[in-house]
């Protein structure tokens, strides 16, 4: 039982990583980023890059593909969103560019490492491992769950406390305003994208260690659960968005121990449908917003 | 000179589009002798292949053993001096495409036989249509049921399958473990694609057929990322081994939950598991699993085989490679025998008599219901390699 | 000519369902005219589907009556749906919509008699083209008369300013629900008839992806016109077709012609038919919403 309960806790982690990038652009600029999966797998391969083509090691590897994938959604935002929002266009059509720049990459990925999953090269990956008792610890699992609790408390501090953080809420609140009391919209929009991706990346990088393989199509299993742990944490509120995640790692679990078996997949939806039906806000969300 | 043959070529494609088209699809001898030299017209043969999609990672391994075959018969003079021409597509791993890719070999390639599809879901919808336009199949990576024999659309006879079905490989690989791993309880932990829940069912009348209990069946979906839950709810019942009714992918993950939770523990499992990316997987060793092809095997035609596929790809062949070369080789004999190798009627009564051929997977000859009758070898995984289970 | 005989025997199956992801892209464009985002036509589909090919095969169900029942059944299924998410808007009804979707395709999956997993196969291929285009067209030229009546100028008032809708005495939250009903009436049918080309069928085909690939038909193929839907739904089911001499990098392209649709066609592929009203709407900053 203690060990099933571990087990939601990773889970609710890696949902939680995941979806707090994406959360973070819905907060901020009211995008669905279809393309944030993506990034996610791009900090995995560009970490197997690292590792099995330049020959350097992890702790190297990880901080490359961070970067490069905050770079990767600056770029993002450039071809497939920018555009859109100088022309004034709905969100509809942001979620469509950023399908289409999935379709992209994920091909390219394809073309240059196959469609199969591949495995990092032995002894690449840290495998750090303690007993206690009759159970088994991975450090790598450890640090994924210390560091998205740490992170949550990092991004809300900066919301809440610095410049950057006013910068974005301002933005959030109102673009045209933000802008006309000095906000500088564009470098604000930027480091949105780059801190998205960058989690984004981060959370690919860790979890192909994690489970020590990686393939294009790791980022779409979790792409589904984004948008339940966004809802029911709260659309635009990041702890929101954590505590979704565990909510929803724990109930998967929880309905895996108590329930028929064919009937867990429609928990998670049957989550997601209750919240929206009886509280649209989520837990910590602030208001709707009406958007078509 | 160019433009003579230029003029000849174009007269000859006119005739053939326009004269020659009549109902059956057979090759047309009015552009044979219309062309200006002699050479026998080229024996079309179609393959469909997922080359995108969710089964893209059959490629290129299946594209590539069709082609060497193709590459060796025609360097040994093809079928009585006509060569062969394999027309490859790609079905996208989604029925509709496979049902395009299918039509357009038969309508406007007008191939003799058809190699594919790489999934049975996409087969559901493809193979009838070679059924119903007389058009020999042979499937070359459907495992589950109904592909032959008794398929679900009704009357299947002109499909074949050179591919070891799940309901032949897995009452061997089930035999195997139970007695040398002395099982008396298992538990199944499954996925939710047709290919999952056919093994599924295979294995508990296997399991049943040899006495053990099936303790529990646990399901997955696709879009499950962690499996330790899984492999804790199946530790709660003791089992002797787990039974892994998957993909590659979940089996990898499935393979390393066990190994942390349950040491000394085997995993067994169905064609899924038969996949070269596990091979690095470090816990590789526990997976017990039936497949249709052993690489160590020493048949000379199988050591051929392994040796030409390395010269010209680089690469070890893996079990994809081996059904696709070994259905073409099988195909190839047929035409042979058929007497005339661009009817579609010969070719599927000489598929019929196949018999006993000698191929990378051993002995290899159709039963009366069209489906491949070789050894199933049971393996396990040690130094990065599929070696026997013992 | 033979040529052409073949040509159009080899891409029969694609023409079909060029028709079929057209009254599919209908179905959600009346939503959208409504100003209502849905991602949950795709599980309407799979239920016209499945009780359509269950009906014919164990009761022996009459081709068009199966076909009607289906989408029936469709349609009522759609009623709680709309009156539960009334309240909700935009980003957050599109998801209520797609978890209903993801909930009704799970059930698929676990009912026995629709065999599951592993689907329904062997399904009589009894669609013919010309069922498909009949309705197309008389589906396409329905809601096109509808956009100039009562209901459909209700409709385009609900999805400017729903508030003001109200206060003029419009039923908004009857309208929107009839828009649901509707649209979901002719997904079902839509499935009906798939489920009758392809011979088989099973929940996968139903889900997100399905759902998202409908939305992408109906946006990219431009809102404003009837016409729109049916272009987007052409040219992207033919897209994988015609672009197989690209072989491995089909997707490539397919992306980047979305991309570029989406970002410099406000009006989507409805643009090339409408080019001077395009024009005109540019100038004066409401290409996107008109």
């Amino acid at each position: 039982m203690a060990e099933q309960l571990y087990n939601a806790v990773f889970i609710g982690s890696i949902y939680a990583l995941f979806a707090l990038g994406f959360a973070l652009v819905f907060s901020v600029l009211d995008i669905l980023n279809l393309a944030h999966p993506t990034v996610f797998m791009l900090g995995a391969f560009i970490a197997l890059f690292v590792i099995g083509t330049l020959g350097l090691p992890w702790f190297v590897a990880l901080p490359i593909a961070v970067l490069v994938t905050g770079l990767f959604g600056i770029a993002l935002d450039r071809v497939a969103f920018a555009p859109l929002r100088r022309r004034g266009a709905p969100a509809l059509s942001s979620m469509i560019s950023s399908l289409a720049v999935t379709l992209i990459v994920v091909r390219l990925v394809e073309l240059r490492y196959g469609g199969d999953f591949i495995t990092f090269p032995a002894g690449a990956v840290p495998a750090f491992v303690f007993r206690v008792g009759d159970a088994t610890f991975e450090g790598i699992r450890l640090a994924i769950v210390v560091l998205t609790i740490a992170l949550m408390v990092v991004l809300t501090y900066v919301l809440r406390r610095t410049q950057l953080g006013r910068d974005l809420r301002a933005l959030a609140e109102n673009p045209r305003a933000a802008r006309l009391l000095g906000v500088n919209v564009d470098r604000a929009i930027a480091a949105t994208f780059f801190v998205s991706s960058a989690l984004g990346g981060l959370a690919g990088v860790l979890l192909a260690f994690a489970y020590n393989t990686l393939d294009s199509k790791m980022g779409v299993p979790l792409e589904l659960r984004a948008f339940t742990v966004m809802v029911v944490g709260g659309m635009g509120s990041l702890p929101g968005a954590v505590i979704g995640a565990y909510i929803l790692g724990f109930g998967e679990v929880a309905s895996l121990v108590y329930l028929p078996t064919e009937l867990r997949d429609a928990f998670a939806f049957g989550l997601l449908f209750l919240v929206l039906v009886l509280r649209p806000t989520g837990l910590l969300g602030q208001k709707s917003r009406d958007r078509v | 000179m160019r433009s003579l043959a230029a003029v000849g070529l174009a007269s000859a494609l006119l005739v053939a589009a326009c004269g020659g088209g009549a109902a059956t699809p057979s090759a047309n001898p009015a552009s044979a002798s219309a062309t200006v030299a002699a050479p026998k017209p080229d024996i079309k043969i179609g393959l469909a292949t997922a080359k995108s999609g969710a089964a893209n990672f059959y490629n290129p391994q299946q594209s590539n053993g069709a082609l060497l075959a193709v590459e060796q018969i025609n360097a040994a003079g093809g079928i009585a001096g006509a060569k062969l021409q394999l027309i490859v597509e790609d079905d996208g791993s989604v029925r509709d495409q496979g049902i395009t890719a299918f039509k357009k070999f038969i309508e406007q390639d007008k191939v003799v036989a058809i190699l594919g599809p790489t999934l049975s879901a996409v087969a559901a919808g493809a193979h009838p249509v070679a059924q119903t336009a007389g058009v020999p199949v042979i499937a070359i990576s459907n495992t589950g049921l109904g592909i032959v024999g008794t398929c679900p659309y009704g009357p299947c006879d002109w499909i074949f399958r050179a591919s070891l079905g799940e309901q032949s490989a897995v009452p061997e690989t089930v035999k195997a473990a139970t007695q040398k791993l002395g099982l008396k309880k298992v538990v199944i932990i499954y996925g939710d694609g047709k290919f999952e829940l056919d093994d599924l069912s295979i294995f508990k009348e296997a399991f049943k057929a040899n006495g053990v209990t099936v303790s529990k069946e646990i399901a997955y979906t696709a879009k499950d990322v962690d499996f330790a839950p899984f492999v804790t709810q199946a530790k709660g019942e003791t089992p002797d081994a787990i039974v892994a009714s998957s993909l590659a992918g979940a089996a990898g993950k499935i393979l390393d939950e066990v190994a942390k939770q349950m040491p000394g523990k085997r995993v067994i499992g169905g064609n899924g598991l038969n996949s070269a990316s596990l091979l690095p997987n470090a816990n590789a060793g526990l997976m017990v699993v039936g497949t249709a092809w052993s690489k160590a095997s020493t048949d000379k035609t199988n050591t051929d085989f392994v040796a030409a596929y390395k010269t010209k790809f680089g690469t070890d062949p893996d079990q994809f490679a081996a059904q696709s070369y070994t259905a073409m080789i099988v195909l190839a004999d047929a035409l042979k025998r058929s007497g005339n190798p661009t009817d579609h009627a010969a070719v599927k009564k000489a598929l019929e008599g196949v018999s006993s051929l000698a191929t990378p997977l051993g002995a290899f000859s159709f039963t009366a219901d069209h489906d491949v009758k070789q050894p199933t070898f049971v393996m396990t995984v040690k130094d990065g390699q599929f070696t026997p289970f013992q | 000519m033979d040529a052409v005989l073949d040509f159009f025997r080899t891409y029969s199956t694609t023409i079909a369902i060029i028709g079929v992801s057209a009254l599919l892209a209908l179905s959600v464009w009346l939503t959208l005219y409504a100003g209502q985002l849905t991602l949950g036509n795709a599980a309407f589909m799979g239920v016209g589907a499945y009780v359509s090919a269950l009906l014919g095969r164990h009761l022996d169900t009459p081709f068009p009556v199966a076909l009607f029942l289906g989408a029936v059944s469709a349609a009522v299924l759609a009623l709680p749906l709309g009156a539960i998410v009334f309240r909700l808007r935009g980003v957050y009804l599109a998801i209520a919509t797609l978890a209903f979707g993801e909930i009704v395709r799970v059930i698929l999956l676990a009912t026995p008699i629709t065999g599951k997993g592993q689907g329904l196969n062997g399904i009589p291929p009894k669609t013919e083209l010309w069922h498909i285009y009949l309705s197309l067209a008389i589906v396409a030229y329905v809601l096109w008369r509808v956009q100039g009546s009562t209901i459909g100028r209700a409709w385009a008032a609900i999805r400017e300013d729903e508030i003001a809708s109200a206060s003029q005495g419009i039923a908004v939250g009857r309208h929107k629900l009839a828009a649901f009903v509707i649209g979901a009436l002719i997904a079902g049918w839509a499935g009906g008839l798939s489920a009758h080309v392809t011979f088989s069928i099973d929940p996968s085909d139903f889900g997100f992806a399905k759902a998202v690939q409908v939305l992408v038909f109906a946006v990219v193929g431009g809102i404003p016109n009837v016409l729109g839907p049916i272009l987007g739904a052409g040219l992207f089911t033919a897209l994988p077709e015609l672009l197989r001499p690209l072989k491995d990098y089909r997707d490539i392209f397919q992306g980047t012609i979305l991309l570029l649709v989406i970002i410099y066609l406000p009006r989507g592929l409805v643009t090339f038919v409408e080019v001077r009203r395009t024009r005109q709407l540019s100038r004066i900053g409401a290409a996107d919403v008109a």
